[in-house]
Order: structure tokens, then C-alpha cells, then sequence
């Protein structure tokens, strides 16, 4: 019996652009960054003071929607988005508990933020409060409450990668025929640990990221999250659903190179792209566009470039490109649930945005990214490869193609 | 999920408070007793009368584990994932070269990530700012520092995952492993679990009153399906099996010590998210119903390997999950090794797979009671046959549930 297609039916993000994907469709295009200086915790004594935070979060316990059950920040972005996305699958809440749903979530920090602020001594009232909602799954099983899910639940903290994997991992689980139904993505917020830590790196630009620029001197940090419903195709078409686009290929792998640097020949995310690419059936030249790690250092986006001009041939022949970090940031754990809900944008628009930033394009690292306002180049093949790299090496691939599309 | 290429465990390596590799295991799970140390409180986080006791890996027994030139930049869990890993490729008799490539995946269940290097970072940041923040604690931050360091380390190049649902996180780590090599994503996968247990982390878990205690005559001990159970026993450590895909290890003519034959997920959404749920009948509907669709229907499991770790809560919603899955037919022998391996470390994994050959199992210094509520016997305290098969389970706070089908190969 042949393997279930996997389709894409609802899909959610929350954004430093803000709640919703229109409020992040509309700020990619707008050659606008969300990078500003940061006022969720201190700076002052940090080098860099600036991140794509998410404005307008409501204060915990003081909102409504479905937010309304979150208990930390990450957990209020998972709701959203995920709010937003199973809205736009048309999936009620009935049944969604009647069917087999399972979750399988990408987050890097889980509730950090909320146990630093436990660790950092507020201790005594409301210590157990905020403990009980640090695990980094919290989130995954928070969310299968809220909509009484009785299919896996399983969180992926793969860094980079972990919501591009969970997106992986939860295709495997609808073709495998143990779900029906999948809710995946991931979520992460900005926290004191891996601002100070990547600045410990000397990793983040003083200035709002510019990837695969020739002056980039480094990432920016941001926060979010990026939802899809998943599908098997039968299920989505028996009940009626809008496939918006079919997830034709993942694949992950590992450097095995070195704990934070990317290989710079970058053999792994080559190997992850290709693999995912195959297992749609298609060729490199049919990919109409890559949603680009670029996170901005300098290293990163020399063996993304590198890698990606190996696959296809030559720097010329490399598809449109977009490094959304310069705008949105790094969202870490969630960066790959973020960028994938982008992929099937720029499916639906038949766009892809250009990557905001300033400088010219570094000759050693060059893509083709749109670099000027309004430079949105259009999508040729409609099929988008969104790949991640991540500490300690891992990489990975997801490959979204129109439902026409073969 | 069903198996496609079929995939065997063909190595185990373990790294605990009981001692490295799988001789001081089998000596605990024979005396039925944990190996546990008191808890350092000099930081102040453990309120007075908290729990005493976790089972965590003596300092030398840590230091010894890699060569000094390797472990260097390793945080503890780290140390402790690699030298099980690199145990459990020894016991499969591979060579490091054969694992070299992008066949070799690596699939790690935590659910605290590395607690000693983030505390020590944040207290760098508190106390002397930020820019004394250190690269070298940041970059063992991350959950999946410890997968990186065994991929380093192997020049494993295949998929690299990390997977974090508190209790439930080893063994969805072990299905997530076998998934990739039934995929066809991988042929070998070193798969399992590793916590540490920072006294921090002690206290936290202490003050959902999660651990056990001592009460009377009764030491503080983990006393899974017991009347008297309190709590569960804090352990620390790291259980990597060797998942391999089974016509490779044949070839070679690896020893083989369990076939995996099938897995399956659930969720209980009655569950806190601090502790068990109460809703069995439909998670034992959900673990019946994959198992048969599986091909491995319940009657046909001989044997369980329970997760049950004493927990109050826990315990009971395990047992009503089992009465239910088994409701009409005998219950099959039941097993509880987190009396001996505590919870977390992943210890209860190789466990699991030890469980097949059968042995003796003991009762430790705390004869069992039996809860009268959940009609479940534990067969530890007699000789025990080696079975066919052995369902493993595992139900986490918060509702996450997993559930492994291994066979006798």
C-alpha cells in the first residue's frame, strides 16, 4: 500500500512583525526590519542591545483567545499560532478530539525565560508555578490539553533544528499511518541565556542581522512561532479541508565537525537537501526557491552558500533566495517552524520576498537574494526547500511543493 | 508505527550511580536496591525536610569515563552520554570506523538538558554581567549538546535528534531512533537517554513533591505499585542501545539481545502539567488499538517492563492503563526496574532489554505491598523465565505516553 501524501492545511506564526501570518507576510515584504532594541529584560551591560522581539504579548493571565491558557511567554506563542493555524485548517476543537492527533514540537529553550527569573531568586511564592512550566516540553503537552489530543506527544530540542525536525518527525507519523492529523512547529523566546551566550560568542551584530552581506558581522536573535497542521491527504480531502501545499520531502543529518561551526564545506546541509529533494522525485532544478538558514556570521552563510552552489551547479543556477533572519531574527528552535510557515507562503503568493539588510552581496558568499526594496522575485517552479543548520552540527531539509505540482 | 527494515538492539552501554556498564546494573536489579548518595544542600535550595537521597554518578567514576583530552569541553551530561555511547558501541562489537558516515544516527532523550553548565551561566550573569558569560558553558546549553558530542565523537553523520517530554523522553527517544532506521533514514542509531541530576534540579523535583521520602521505619526508597509509595528516586546517568538494522547485524554476526517489533505514542490530556492524569480507559484504548493494528496484539505480550518509578499519581494512572489494556486475559508478569534505577538516566532502558532473557529480580530491603487499588503484582522476588516478548512503558507528567515492543531475538 502506498505511503500517505502529507499536505499542509493551516498554518500559524507569531512574529516580532506581531500575531498572525498576515502580519508576517506583510512585514517580510515591506523591506522592514523587526530588529529593534530590546526591552523585554536588561541590556545595558550586553554588547549588543538589539533583537526581533514579539510586540504587543498581553500579560500573562490578563487575555483572552486562544492564548488564554498560556502560562509562559513560549507558551503564549504556541497558542497563536497554533490558534491561528488549526482555525485555517477548519479543525474544531471536537475534532480534533475525536481523531487521531498527535503533536510534535520544535522549542530549543522551553520556558527558560520564566526559570531564570526562579533562578535569578525569586524564590518563595510562585516558585512552583514558574518550575512547573520550564521543561522543554511543556509547551508540546500544554497544547494537548488545551485540545485534548490522545496521539504522540513528543517535543524536538535540536537547537536550530528543532522544529524543522519536529515537522519531519510528525510527516514520518502520518505516513507510517499513526496519525491522521499533526500539529507541529515550535516556539521559542528570547531569554537571558542565549542572548548572553551567543554575545559570549561574539555571534550577534550590534546591528539588525544582514545575511550573506559582505560586512555582516553577525545574527540577530528573535522569537516566535510557526505552526502547520498536517494531513494526510486522504483525511484533508474526505473532509473537505483547503490543501495549501503538500510536504514532499525532509531530511535531516550531522556534521560531525565541530559543537557551534558549520562545516564549511558544508557536506551535511548539502546531504539533508539533497536527500529531501529526492524523496519528492524531483531534480535540483526544480526547486523554485530556498527559505535560507543565513542566520548573518559570517561562517554560517559561507558554507550555506557553499553548499548550496555545490547542489545546484553553480552560484548562476541557484534559485531565489530568502535569509528572513535579517528581518525576523533567529528564532532558534523555532526559526524552522517560522521559515517553513513562510515556504508555503511564498507558495501561495508565488513570491519570494527580498532579504532585507544594507551592503553589497558578499562575492564569496553570493545568492541570489532580492536586496533592494521591492526586488520580491517571483516563484519560477512551485516548490520551496527551507533548510536549518544548528549547534552540534545538525542540519536539515524540508522541501513544500504545490498541490499541482508533481 | 510498524517496523519496515527490521531493527534489533545489538549493543547497550550504561553509565550510572551503580557503575559503568551492564555488570553493576544486573547486580542492582538482582538485590532490587538503588545505589544512592545525599543530595548537596549547601546551596540553599532544598527547603528544610526535603527528600535526601539521588542516585548520582560519583565524581571519579565521571572523570574516568573519557580521557581527560576528550572530555575537556564537555559539560556532565555530555561526559556520561559519550562514555555510554561509546560503551554500547564496544558491547556491539562494532568498530568507531564502521560507524563513521551518514548511516549512523544519533537519537538522545533528555529531560533536563544539561542543568550544571546553564546554572553555571546564569550565575556568571548575575553575578559578574554578561560579558563574563562563558562560550564554553553556552554551548553546552542546548538539550542537544549531548547528541552533537556523541555524533562528534562517532563521526556519526545521519540524523541528530534531540527529543525532550520529561519521563517519556528516553523511551520516545528509543522509538524516534527505530523510526529512522525503519524509514530507511539510518542504519545504525544510537539511541536512548541521559540526565543529570544537579541539586537544583533535586529541589525542584522535591517541591511538586515528586520524590519519595521516608516515613517512620520506612527509608526513603522508590516503591513503584506499593501501598506505601511516596515518590519516585531522583537518578542521574546516560543508557545508549545500539538500534541496528537487523540484516547488518546478522551479516556481521553481531549478538543480538531484542528485536524491536513495534512502538506507539499516546497523550493523556487530563494530565497536569506537573503531574498524571486520570483518563486510562482511553490511553489503554489507544495502546491496545496501535499494538493490534501493530501486529503485536496484548495477548501476546509475556512480559511487562513498567515505567511505574512510585510516583503517587503516576503509579496509579500506570496501573489502571494496564488493567485496561489487559482487561479480560491474564495480566502478563510485571516488572518495575525504577525501584533500583530511579527515574531519568535511562538506566530503566537497558533494563528493559535485560528483562528478556530473563533472571531474578529482587525486592531490595522493602518487602512489596501491593496497593490493593491496582491489583498489580510485581514478579520481582522470583526466578523469572526468559519470554518472547516485553511491552515497555512509560507515561510522563504532563501526559505524554510511549510504549516499546521488544522480542526475544
Amino acid at each position: 500500500m502506498a505511503e500517505p501524501e502529507v499536505v499542509v492545511t493551516g498554518v500559524g506564526a507569531v512574529s516580532p512583525f506581531g500575531w498572525g501570518v498576515d502580519s508576517l507576510w506583510n512585514g517580510l515584504t515591506s523591506f522592514e526590519t523587526a530588529i529593534c532594541e530590546l526591552e523585554l529584560f536588561d541590556v545595558t551591560t550586553q554588547r549588543t542591545k538589539v533583537a526581533g522581539a514579539v510586540p504587543d504579548v498581553p500579560p500573562r493571565g490578563l487575555h483572552s483567545g486562544w492564548i488564554a491558557p498560556a502560562k509562559t511567554r513560549v507558551e503564549q506563542f504556541a497558542f497563536g499560532a497554533v490558534g491561528d493555524a488549526l482555525a485555517q485548517a477548519n479543525l474544531t476543537n471536537h475534532a480534533l478530539e475525536s481523531s487521531s492527533v498527535g503533536v510534535f514540537w520544535g522549542s530549543s529553550t522551553g520556558g527558560m525565560l520564566e526559570g531564570e527569573d526562579e533562578f535569578l531568586g525569586s524564590t518563595g511564592a510562585g516558585r512552583r508555578a514558574r518550575l512547573v512550566r520550564q521543561p522543554i516540553g511543556a509547551a508540546a503537552s500544554a497544547l494537548a490539553r488545551q485540545y485534548r489530543l490522545r496521539g504522540a506527544v513528543e517535543t524536538i530540542s535540536s537547537a536550530c533544528c528543532a522544529s524543522t525536525m519536529s515537522v519531519e518527525a510528525a510527516a514520518m507519523s502520518i505516513r507510517s499511518g499513526e496519525h491522521d492529523v499533526v500539529i507541529t512547529g515550535g516556539a521559542d523566546s528570547l531569554c537571558r541565556v542565549t542572548y548572553s551566550g551567543f554575545n559570549s560568542l561574539r555571534a550577534v551584530s550590534e546591528e539588525a542581522a544582514r545575511p550573506f552581506r559582505s560586512e555582516r558581522t553577525g545574527l540577530s536573535l528573535g522569537e516566535g512561532a510557526g505552526a502547520l497542521v498536517l494531513e494526510s491527504r486522504t483525511h484533508a480531502e474526505q473532509r473537505g479541508a483547503r490543501i495549501l501545499a503538500r510536504l514532499s520531502g525532509a531530511a535531516s543529518s550531522c556534521d560531525a565537525y565541530h559543537m557551534t561551526a558549520p562545516d564549511p564545506a558544508g557536506e551535511g546541509v548539502l546531504g539533508a537537501m539533497d536527500q529531501a529533494v529526492n524523496s519528492a522525485s524531483l531534480q535540483p532544478n526544480q526547486v523554485g526557491a530556498i527559505i535560507a538558514h543565513g542566520t548573518g556570521t559570517p561562517h554560517n552563510d559561507a558554507a550555506e552558500s557553499a553548499a548550496l552552489a555545490r547542489y545546484f551547479g553553480d552560484r548562476a543556477s541557484i534559485p531565489p533566495v530568502l535569509a528572513a533572519k535579517g528581518a525576523i531574527g533567529h528564532l532558534l528552535g523555532a526559526a524552522g517552524g517560522i521559515e517553513a510557515v513562510i515556504a508555503v507562503l511564498c507558495l501561495h503568493h508565488g513570491q519570494v520576498p527580498a532579504s532585507v539588510g544594507h551592503g553589497e552581496l558578499d562575492p564569496e558568499a553570493s545568492v541570489p537574494i532580492g536586496f533592494e526594496p521591492g526586488a520580491h522575485q517571483a516563484l519560477v517552479y512551485p516548490s520551496v526547500l527551507s533548510i536549518n543548520l544548528a549547534f552540534g552540527g545538525a542540519n536539515s531539509a524540508l522541501l513544500f511543493t504545490a498541490l499541482e505540482s508533481r | 508505527m510498524t517496523v519496515g527494515a527490521p531493527v534489533v538492539v545489538s549493543g547497550i552501554g550504561t553509565v550510572s550511580a551503580h557503575g559503568v556498564g551492564l555488570d553493576p546494573l544486573e547486580s542492582a536489579l538482582r538485590a532490587g536496591m538503588p545505589t544512592v548518595q545525599s543530595v548537596d544542600k549547601a546551596d540553599g535550595f532544598h527547603p528544610t525536610g526535603s527528600a535526601e537521597f539521588a542516585s548520582v554518578i560519583p565524581g571519579d567514576v565521571l572523570k574516568s569515563l573519557l580521557p581527560p583530552r576528550v572530555a575537556r569541553r564537555m559539560s556532565p551530561a555530555s561526559r556520561m552520554a559519550v562514555g555510554a555511547a561509546m560503551q554500547a558501541v564496544e558491547h556491539s562489537a562494532l568498530d568507531v570506523d564502521q560507524l563513521e558516515g551518514p548511516r549512523t544516527a544519533v537519537s538522545l532523550g533528555t529531560a533536563f538538558g544539561t542543568s550544571t553548565f546553564t546554572q553555571n551561566l546564569l550565575q556568571q550573569v548575575a553575578e559578574t554581567g554578561p560579558e563574563s558569560a562563558s562560550p564554553f558553558y553556552f554551548m553546552e546549553t542546548v538539550a542537544s549538546a549531548h547528541a552533537g558530542q556523541i555524533a562528534l565523537a562517532l563521526k556519526a553523520k545521519g540524523p541528530n535528534v534531540t527529543v525532550s517530554q520529561r519521563e517519556a523522553s528516553g523511551l520516545l527517544a528509543v522509538c524516534r531512533g527505530a523510526e529512522l532506521i525503519a524509514t530507511g533514514a539510518a542504519d545504525r542509531v544510537l539511541a536512548g537517554n541521559v540526565d543529570e541530576i544537579t541539586p537544583y534540579v533535586h529541589s525542584g523535583l522535591d517541591l511538586f513533591q515528586a520524590l519519595a521520602r521516608a516515613d517512620g521505619d520506612l527509608a526513603e526508597r522508590a516503591l513503584p505499585f506499593d501501598r506505601r509509595r511516596s515518590g519516585f528516586l531522583a537518578a542521574e546517568g546516560a543508557t545508549l542501545l545500539m538500534l541496528e538494522r537487523e540484516d547488518l547485524a546478522k551479516a556481521r554476526g553481531a549478538a543480538i539481545y531484542a528485536r524491536v517489533n513495534s512502538w506507539a505514542r499516546g497523550n493523556d490530556p487530563s494530565a497536569s502539567a506537573a503531574d498524571w492524569g486520570h483518563d486510562a480507559e482511553p490511553l489503554a484504548h489507544r495502546l491496545t488499538e496501535r499494538l493490534h493494528q501493530l501486529g503485536a496484539p496484548a495477548n501476546s505480550i509475556d512480559r511487562v517492563v513498567s515505567g511505574a518509578s512510585g510516583a503517587r499519581r503516576g503509579d496509579a494512572m500506570e496501573a489502571a492503563t494496564l488493567s485496561a489494556a489487559f482487561r479480560g486475559q491474564a495480566m502478563p508478569e510485571v516488572l518495575a526496574p525504577k525501584a533500583s534505577t530511579g527515574e531519568y538516566g535511562g538506566a530503566f532502558l537497558a533494563a528493559a532489554v535485560l528483562s528478556l532473557k530473563g533472571g531474578f529480580w529482587g525486592t531490595g530491603d522493602c518487602a512489596f505491598e501491593a496497593d490493593p487499588v491496582f491489583g498489580i503484582e510485581l514478579s520481582h522476588g522470583a526466578a523469572m523465565e526468559p519470554v518472547q516478548r516485553t511491552l515497555v512503558t512509560t507515561l510522563a507528567a504532563g501526559g505524554a505516553a510511549a510504549w516499546l515492543v521488544l522480542d526475544r531475538a
